[in-house]
């Protein structure tokens, strides 16, 4: 999952997050987590205030992001002292996972 | 080494205020004028602060107040009434000078906090707040290190980059005392409850939790989830080893494991933006 900008939002990214007017949870829930994209929704939701919005996987590199390869070598940087222990070698392979997945997973570009 | 310690556990013993981060402080103020606002609101926003949220719990469980413990902020606000806790909360922004180094500790605490409320209530444990403040608060005793003591926190973080070991290792060598301890202190001296005071000293050593090792193992899971995850900056850059006794006390499997992992990073992407907010202000 990741933030994004509206701007930066494109036809075919699937929403992670319920959108609400106003980009606040207060507001009118105007369309629901799994949605599709469409450049005729952005539109709307521009119109409508919302300023940012959750998307599935990573489509956005960001200025000074991370790369998988670099989150990846972080990750067991960590995990150096422990990764011999049964349990910390399952949260390690839990995290390796996640990390891949939401790097590369669905609606990832 | 034991007047060190003893000189140590005396400046502890004395503080009577601990620094706040300003961010807060604004936010809660815009809130309390708004007639609108509710006590849960606030308290959303006193808990995100750890060392505003240990102020107000140590004033609602002064013995000047006569009441029972107080262990939720939400509580303690209603106790306290709004106009007290603003007070305090202003009076705490004199501490606005809580240097840089110190916002990734407080990240870290807030993601310990979010970590810790989610597997609670995965659990269906009872108590998700109190257990939640609990982990905000659980490296209170390093906001204490370094504020009081600076130049043994630059020598413990020093050897923790030279020899490359585990920050309450090298606190241990250099101060004869760790954070959990000196938290545990504190936690004493402000007459918090135990449920607090518990998981607060022994969330590096569960085992020696004995009436609120529940919560104890929470903590402590929720703290190797967030160091796992790389967010924050507790000071230590190693994941620490799962204990088994929290793992068994909480009946842990690899299913529960997967799944608060991945919940515990979704809500990291908001919780980051919130902190960015924060600094920003």
């Amino acid at each position: 999952m990741q933030q994004i900008p509206i701007m930066l939002a494109k036809a075919g990214m699937v929403l992670a997050k319920d959108v609400f007017r106003g980009g606040v949870p207060a507001g009118m829930p105007i369309c629901g987590k799994d949605t599709v994209l469409t450049d005729a929704l952005i539109t709307r939701l521009d119109q409508m205030d919302v300023q940012t919005v959750y998307v599935d996987g990573h489509p956005v590199w960001e200025e000074g992001g991370q790369s998988i390869e670099e989150m990846l070598q972080a990750l067991d940087k960590r995990f150096e002292k422990c990764r011999e222990e049964p349990l910390n070698s399952m949260l390690y392979d839990i995290y390796k996972a996640h990390l891949t997945k939401s790097m590369g997973g669905e609606g990832g570009r | 080494m034991e007047d060190k310690r003893g000189e140590l556990k005396k400046i502890i013993m004395d503080t009577k205020t601990l620094p706040t981060l300003p961010g807060v402080i604004n936010k809660l103020n815009a809130l309390s004028n708004n007639d609108k606002a509710s006590v849960q609101e606030m308290a959303k926003i006193v808990s995100s602060d750890q060392v505003l949220s240990a102020r107000i719990l140590r004033l609602a469980n002064s013995p000047s107040y006569g009441f029972y413990r107080v262990s939720t902020i939400s509580n303690a606000m209603i106790l306290l009434g709004v106009n007290v806790v603003k007070s305090l909360a202003l009076s705490s922004s004199i501490f606005a000078i809580m240097e840089k180094n110190s916002v990734g500790l407080w990240e870290h605490s807030l993601g310990v906090g979010v970590a810790a409320n989610l597997l609670a209530r995965k659990l269906e444990l009872p108590e998700c707040e109190e257990i939640a403040t609990a982990a905000l608060l659980h490296d209170i005793g390093k906001v204490l290190v370094s504020l009081k003591c600076s130049e043994a926190e630059q020598e413990v973080l020093k050897l923790v980059r030279d020899r490359q070991i585990y920050m309450i290792e090298a606190e241990r060598d250099i101060i004869d005392t760790d954070h959990a301890e000196i938290g545990g202190w504190l936690s004493k001296s402000w007459f918090l409850p135990e449920k607090l005071s518990e998981p607060i000293s022994f969330h590096h050593d569960v085992i020696k939790s004995d009436n609120h090792r529940i919560k104890t193992s929470v903590v402590h899971i929720a703290d190797v989830l967030i160091k796992a995850s790389g967010f924050g900056n507790s000071g230590d850059s190693f994941v620490p080893v799962i204990q088994k006794v929290a793992w068994d006390t909480l009946k842990l499997n690899e299913q529960i494991l997967a799944e608060l992992v991945a919940e515990i990073e979704d809500k990291l992407v908001e919780v980051k933006n919130f902190s960015l907010e924060m600094m920003g202000e």
